[in-house]
């Protein structure tokens, strides 16, 4: 269980997308975010940008699969990010995560989401705990 | 430093929709086996609520743009259930910033998810012809 996992120990990579432009308009259509930088090219080459951004939000709560996937015993019981810098409609994504800390009770996770820049597009993280102990 | 008292709404009552939890699950990559995390993102868009943040970036000639997302939880939520969300927004100058902290309670008054959305209010002229 928790025990097993350590300070280090890495989550088994993730990879999702590209995502297309009906993709970012399923996304909106359900989640009800209809911001026209995700949806409209011209808005985002306003801005600057090549592409219209993917949802913030559709990327943090791709990290959830992520973490089920990885450990099964454990509940999530918070997830967070900040949003460093748009990863683009088009662009692969890799999502990765970290043990910061680890006890028999909780474990902190750094989580990080890469698109096609060198930096990160979200820096992020979670605790979960044992599902016995919530 | 804040610029005027936090502003409180709600409660506003909502349900978390199994088919819309189910495609929000789908989505976002998972199974829909159990109500997504980020789930409450759809109740924060809710144009009950949301207009609040459009009305006053309309007002300041600003754009908010996400800057971070947190939820932290108790207890689950469960697909067909209904939960009380209470709001308290308040905003910065420096740098100018909204903050939307959200609790979620079950209908009787257990608290199951605290909510954190920061947005950076961005000036719309700043944006070119996005604006």
């Amino acid at each position: 269980m928790s025990g097993a996992i350590k300070v280090g120990d890495t989550i088994p990579e993730t990879v999702i997308g590209p995502f297309d432009a009906p993709s970012l308009a399923r996304y909106a259509e359900v989640s009800g975010d209809a911001n026209p930088l995700h949806l409209d090219d011209a808005v985002a080459a306003a801005i600057g940008f090549p592409a219209p951004p993917v949802h913030g939000m559709k990327l943090l709560a791709a990290f959830e699969p992520m973490l089920r996937a990885w450990r099964a015993d454990l509940v999530i019981s918070s997830l967070a990010g900040k949003f460093v810098q748009p990863i683009l409609r088009g662009e692969t994504v890799k999502l990765s995560g970290r043990v910061l800390r680890a006890t028999e009770d909780e474990i902190f996770v750094r989580l990080m989401a890469y698109g096609a820049a060198r930096a990160p597009g979200i820096i992020g993280e979670a605790t979960l705990r044992p599902r016995t102990a919530t | 430093m804040p610029l005027e008292p936090p502003l409180a709404l709600g409660p506003f009552r909502l349900r978390v929709d199994p088919a819309r939890a189910a495609a929000f699950a789908r989505e976002t990559g998972g199974d829909g086996a159990s109500v997504p995390l980020a789930y409450p993102a759809i109740w924060l868009a809710e144009p009950s609520l949301f207009s609040v943040v459009r009305d006053l970036c309309a007002e300041l000639d600003v754009v908010p743009v996400h800057e971070s997302q947190s939820f932290s939880y108790n207890a689950p939520l469960v697909a067909g259930e209904s939960y009380d969300l209470s709001v308290t927004m308040s905003r910065e100058d420096a740098p100018p910033r909204l903050t939307m902290l959200a609790t979620i309670s079950t209908l009787g008054g257990e608290p199951c998810a605290r909510i954190e959305t920061m947005m950076r209010l961005v000036p719309r002229a700043g944006l070119g012809s996005a604006s």
